[in-house]
């Protein structure tokens, strides 16, 4: 149940189903193994209970049906000490109990704490277990789930679920793991590939319409791990893969130019919910104040790197919400503009002066009284020649104004624990989202000081509003006070949002069905089939 | 001599313990950025629904530290995070600590099992190695070959000597991914010659095991010569070298005065002695062929020693790494004692003066 990456969740999607998928070219979450999308009652102003039924052809491989007491053993096992799902614990927590229907084996209520329109689409996003494979004595039936989430201290877990949890390591390590997905996996080896069969019969086939999510076209599906944008490019051409989810620009581009690669493949690019952002220590006294953070924040020439590094593609932002996302974007404010006069001009407002003495460079009198000079440390990935074009662009650009910038490319694992401890005064990273949560507390709050966020950004006006994001009752209302959030973010700017990357897939002109869209993956390959074959009825 | 060996040995594994040890206790020291890496990325909004609560975060890092066994201590000895300014003190931690239960599995052979996937360790190694060890080994066989048939005949100074030499220096010279792409772009390109496949090795499950052989070795043209290429010039230019050296010493001159063609002098008389350098060089191909070629690796798309290393140390992976390091230790050391053997095996002056 642990889904470390984006790769991850693909495959797990080919083995199981959720109760909720993401439909790619309806950009939401659309009925998976649940029927409909829950009905949702609000209790008092502390309690949702979303109510969910399963489709009732929805069966495991060996014919049982997947019950309401199968979610119900999936989120208990969650919560079963010695399995690696200590993230995913974090993650549910916010569910409270699921109620079976007594007199309906496939309907149930999830109870959830609190009230936040996004418990829709949170509730049904983990895919399902069957309880009869995996605890077929039905030991975890004796304990409830807020007994398994609040276990009594003490030294070992009870055998039982002991028991519950070496069957569950034991199947995820033979790759048997049941489900009731629409294919099985034949063979994995790690960093190297995955590869599928689809199973001769799978229940959604008898579904008439089939939803996009629950097609499964193609008999066979391998996915190759690439490390190196050159040589999966020439397999590509060499028709090795039929499909390249986010090919590189300067790939993507040599490709486009070719009329050789036009005849064999197709090219589409689409908006992603990728944002580039650079953040600022808030925490520094040079970088305590807004018009300091918007002054640096003009020294990103953001258009010029698009050009640069996405060959044009992409789009320029005003926040951390996408363009894409017309309903909640705030198109009444405008981007940043790339002006180091104006840049100039600002920090003098927020009081530094450029001096010679005792080195040239811009000073001011600090909270302390103590004069400081503004210079700066920028961190990025080191391993990411985007963040260090952008690194690189500032630096230039701060250099010419007489401000000195340390750029420090640094290790993945290094460059999180510098941004956790506080070790820098600028980064840059991308921000990954989509169009349905908007829950920014981790990453803006002040509950997030000290873990993700790490700019170190509050302000009880900023916490409040964050708060009415995630809590806010509809989404008109959720649309308003988030638009009011990009335009704090921009007077405060604690991040400098500089663009939304572009999603690039290119697929081989032998495939049809093949639907590509913002959401990750990119792409869906549900309803893909070779050109020459007819799809299966 | 049996003594000697016996010795050597024993030299060599309490060398592999230490290096073993001393990559444990670094590594494991750093538990904290394992724990974060453990952890969704938080940059990764989509997932970030509810999971803010710091009491909840706090608890998550806990539980990972208790599975991972990073919530022991790390060695026998700790010193007190509250030590008087005046001096340090320590604390005995007795037999639960994180290197006592790491050496105890490793005296019975279990190496452990990853922090990624939950493999044993040894296992993935031996994937790893199923991989590599063909490739490399293959790589470092045609090198030899190629090295000593080359030298041969370039220290008999043919007409092509110099063009060769100065081929040999400037691939020597080429960092090897652009050797490796070099070599992808021409053979394996659509637009030039599609002669060989781009990337990896096998992954058809439902080929006849001819079938899977051909295409296995078609798969291993490319990476292989890569290696090949990459260590041909150091082994050649290394062994005709030491061939003029030799062809200038008395004992050839007696054998050019016997009348003996130059063939058969460089052959019979200078090769022998000409090879001694080149024994410390084959020695270190051995922990080349283990660690595998991460640059090949990438490039081609194999999932070998290299590249599983080089994502362990990424990924704070401590165990799979641990068990890396303290393989091409083995490997290393082993290659060391080796050349020492061959040494005193081939010449007889350096067993006369040891």
């Amino acid at each position: 149940m642990r889904l470390p990456n984006q790769a991850a969740i693909d495959a797990n999607n080919l083995l199981h189903v959720s109760l909720l998928h993401t439909d790619i070219t309806k950009a939401a979450f659309v009925p998976a193994l649940a029927e409909a999308l829950p009905a949702v009652q609000l209790v008092g102003d502390s309690l949702t209970r979303l109510t969910y039924s399963l489709r009732p052809a929805a069966t495991w491989d060996d014919g049982q049906p997947v019950l309401a007491q199968d979610i119900l053993f999936t989120l208990k096992l969650m919560f079963c000490p010695g399995l690696p799902n200590e993230a995913a614990r974090n993650q549910y927590r916010f569910i409270r109990n699921i109620l079976p229907d007594p007199a309906n084996a496939r309907r149930f209520v999830v109870e959830c704490r609190g009230q936040a329109p996004e418990y829709v689409q949170a509730s049904g996003d983990f895919f399902i277990l069957p309880e009869h494979v995996l605890d077929p004595r039905g030991w975890l039936r004796r304990l409830s789930l807020a007994q398994l989430r609040n276990p009594p201290p003490g030294p070992a877990p009870d055998t039982a679920l002991q028991a519950v949890a070496q069957r569950y390591r034991a199947e995820t390590a033979l790759g048997h793991l049941p489900g009731c997905g629409p294919y099985q996996l034949v063979k994995w080896e790690k960093d190297h590939y995955l590869s599928f069969r689809r199973k001769a019969h799978w229940w959604a086939d008898l579904l008439r319409p089939a939803p996009l999510v629950l097609q499964a076209r193609p008999r066979r599906l391998t996915y190759a791990v690439i490390p190196n944008a050159a040589s999966a490019t020439l397999a590509l051409q060499r028709g090795e893969l039929d499909l390249y989810p986010q090919m590189p620009a300067p790939e993507f581009a040599r490709l486009q130019a070719s009329p050789t690669a036009r005849k064999k493949l197709t090219f589409h690019s689409t908006p992603s919910y990728d944002v580039v952002v650079a953040g600022f220590n808030t925490r520094h006294s040079t970088l305590a104040d807004a018009p300091t953070r918007r002054a640096l924040g003009q020294l990103f020439d953001a258009a010029g790197l698009l050009r640069a590094t996405q060959l044009g593609s992409g789009q320029r932002t005003v926040g951390i919400i996408s363009p894409s996302d017309s309903a909640n974007y705030n198109d009444t404010l405008t981007p940043l503009p790339f002006s180091p006069e104006g840049g100039a001009a600002l920090l003098r407002q927020a009081g530094w002066q450029q001096s010679n003495v005792p080195e040239p460079g811009w000073f001011r009198r600090g909270p302390n009284g103590a004069r400081e000079r503004l210079r700066l440390v920028l961190r990025y990935r080191a391993e990411e020649a985007l963040f260090a074009t952008i690194a690189l662009q500032f630096q230039s650009v701060a250099a010419k104004l007489g401000i000195p910038v340390v750029l420090q490319p640094t290790e993945a694992g290094a460059f999180t624990m510098a941004l956790h401890g506080g070790d820098f005064d600028m980064y840059v990273r991308t921000l990954r989202g989509n169009p349905f949560m908007f829950n920014f507390v981790p990453i803006l709050h002040s509950l997030g000081v000290g873990e993700d966020n790490t700019t170190g950004f509050s302000t009880p006006g900023s916490d409040h509003l964050i708060e009415a994001i995630a809590a806010a009752g509809t989404k008109t209302r959720r649309a308003q006070l988030l638009r009011q959030f990009q335009a704090l973010l921009q007077r405060e700017m604690p991040l400098v949002p500089l663009f939304f990357l572009p999603n690039r897939v290119v697929v081989s002109r032998r495939l049809r069905g093949v639907y590509v869209g913002s959401i990750k993956p990119g792409y869906s390959v549900a309803a893909a089939s070779p050109l020459a074959s007819q799809p299966p009825n | 001599m049996a003594r000697l060996i016996v010795w050597r040995l024993a030299r060599t594994l309490v060398a592999v313990w230490a290096l073993a040890s001393l990559v444990f206790l670094l590594s494991y020291r750093d538990r904290n950025t394992a724990t974060e890496l453990a952890l969704p990325d938080a940059a990764d909004l989509r997932s970030r629904h509810n999971a803010t609560n710091p009491a909840g975060q706090l608890a998550t890092r806990q539980a990972i530290q208790h599975r991972l066994g990073l919530d022991r201590p790390l060695f026998y000895v700790s010193r007190l995070a509250a030590s008087p300014p005046s001096g340090v003190q320590w604390h005995w931690n007795g037999r639960h600590n994180q290197y006592h239960r790491w050496a105890v599995q490793l005296l019975h052979g279990n190496m452990g099992t990853s922090f990624r996937t939950g493999q044993p360790v040894a296992a993935r190694l031996r994937e790893a190695l199923a991989m590599t060890l063909p490739l490399t080994g293959t790589a470092a066989l045609l090198a030899v070959l190629a090295a000593l048939a080359l030298a041969v005949r370039l220290a008999a100074a043919p007409w092509w000597q110099r063009p060769v030499r100065a081929a040999l220096v400037a691939v020597h010279a080429m960092p090897l991914f652009v050797l490796a792409l070099a070599l992808l772009f021409v053979f394996a390109n659509p637009e030039v010659l599609a002669w060989f496949p781009a990337y990896g090795l096998d992954q058809d499950t439902e080929l006849s095991s001819g079938q899977w052989l051909a295409t296995y070795l078609l798969h291993l043209v490319l990476p292989g010569a890569t290696l090949a290429l990459a260590a041909l010039p150091e082994l050649a230019l290394q062994l005709e070298a030491s061939l003029v050296q030799e062809l200038h010493a008395g004992y050839v001159a007696t054998a050019r005065a016997k009348g003996l063609p130059e063939n058969a002098i460089i052959r019979r008389h200078a090769l022998r002695n000409a090879l001694l350098p080149s024994l410390s060089q084959l020695a270190e191909l051995l922990p080349a062929l283990v660690a595998g070629a991460l640059v090949v690796e990438v490039v081609f798309a194999l999932p070998g020693m290299g590249r599983l290393l080089a994502e362990a140390a990424a990924a704070r992976d401590y165990p799979v790494l641990v068990g890396g390091v303290l393989l091409v230790g083995v490997a290393r050391l082993l290659a060391l004692l080796l050349a020492d053997l061959l040494y005193l095996w081939t010449d007889p002056r350096i067993r006369w003066q040891s």
